[in-house]
C-alpha cells in the first residue's frame, strides 16, 4: 500500500511517517506532498492508495485538495490530520468526502483506528 | 457568555504537545515564572471571525533549538535556523488549533509566522497567558484578543 502524507511541515511529515512506523504500517510505501498542489501532482504520477493532509497549507488547503481530487473523479480514501479539531471541522471535512479526521498532537492508536477500516 | 479558555487550559494544551511529540517526561515541563530574554523566539497563529486574535508561544533560543531536535529527531547541534522555523510554527499551529477549538467559532486559523524577539499585535490584548519552563528554559503561551 502507498500512502500519500501532504503537510507543509517537514517536521510534522516526519512525525506523521514516524507515527504511523510505530502504529504498525512500516511495511506500506510513505510518500510526501507539501502541499496540495504538489499532492496532486504526486496524485496524477503514481496514485496512492490514501491520502493524510494537513488542513491549512500554503498554495492549495487541505480542503481544496480533497474537491479537486473528486472533482477530477479521484475516489482515493481521504483523512485530515489537522490541529483543527473541533465538531464543525469533523462535520465540514466529512461533508467534502474525507474518511476520518485525526487531530494532533495524535498517538499511533489513533492511526490504527482510522486507517485500519481503510487497509483492510 | 462568551468562553474564553483559562491558563490551566493553555497549560494543559501545550503539555499535550510536548508529552506528545518533545518530550515524552512530563516533568521537564514545569509552571514557573521567570524573565524572557530579548532574543526570544515567536511563533504565532491569527484567528480571524467569531472570535480575533492570536495564539503565541514564546521561548528562549535554546528552548527553540532543543525543540527543534526533538521534532526532527537530530542532535541539537545540527539545528538549522530553518528547523527552528518549522518546529516553532507546527508546535504554534497545533497548541493555536487546540485552543481555536475551545473557542467560538466559526472562525478562520492562519498558517503561523515565526520571528526572533518580539512579535507586535496591534490593537490586541493578551488575555491570558501561562509562564513554563522546559529545561530551566522559559516557555511562555499566551492567548490575545482584538480589542473592542
Amino acid at each position: 500500500m502507498r500512502i500519500l502524507i501532504v503537510d507543509d511541515s517537514r517536521a510534522m511529515r516526519m512525525i506523521v511517517a514516524r507515527t504511523l512506523r510505530m502504529a504498525g504500517y512500516d511495511e506500506h510505501e510513505l510518500v510526501e506532498a507539501v502541499d496540495g498542489l504538489h499532492a496532486l501532482e504526486v496524485v496524477a504520477q503514481e496514485p496512492p492508495d490514501v491520502v493524510l493532509c494537513d488542513w491549512n497549507m500554503p498554495q492549495m488547503s487541505g480542503l481544496e485538495l480533497l474537491t479537486a481530487l473528486r472533482s477530477a473523479g479521484w475516489r482515493i480514501p481521504f483523512g485530515f490530520v489537522t490541529s483543527e479539531a473541533s465538531p464543525q471541522m469533523r462535520t465540514a471535512a466529512l461533508e467534502a468526502g474525507a474518511m476520518f479526521l485525526v487531530a494532533k498532537p495524535f498517538t499511533p492508536e489513533d492511526f490504527q483506528d482510522a486507517l485500519d477500516p481503510v487497509l483492510a | 457568555m462568551t468562553y474564553i479558555p483559562s491558563a490551566d487550559d493553555l497549560e494543559v494544551i501545550t503539555r499535550e504537545v510536548w508529552t506528545s511529540f518533545l518530550d515524552g517526561d512530563p516533568s521537564g515541563l514545569i509552571a514557573a515564572s521567570g524573565d524572557m530574554p530579548a532574543d526570544k523566539i515567536t511563533g504565532c497563529v491569527y484567528l480571524s471571525g467569531a472570535y480575533t486574535g492570536s495564539i503565541m508561544l514564546q521561548c528562549s533560543p535554546p528552548a527553540a533549538r532543543d525543540a527543534a531536535a526533538a521534532l526532527f529527531s537530530m542532535a541539537p547541534g545540527a539545528v538549522t535556523q530553518t528547523e527552528v522555523v518549522d518546529a516553532l510554527g507546527e508546535i504554534a499551529n497545533m497548541v493555536g488549533g487546540n485552543v481555536k477549538s475551545m473557542l467560538p467559532g466559526p472562525s478562520a486559523l492562519s498558517l503561523p509566522s515565526v520571528v526572533q524577539g518580539q512579535l507586535s499585535l496591534p490593537g490586541t490584548r493578551m488575555v491570558r497567558e501561562v509562564q513554563l519552563s522546559w529545561r530551566a528554559e522559559p516557555l511562555f503561551v499566551s492567548l490575545w484578543q482584538q480589542a473592542s
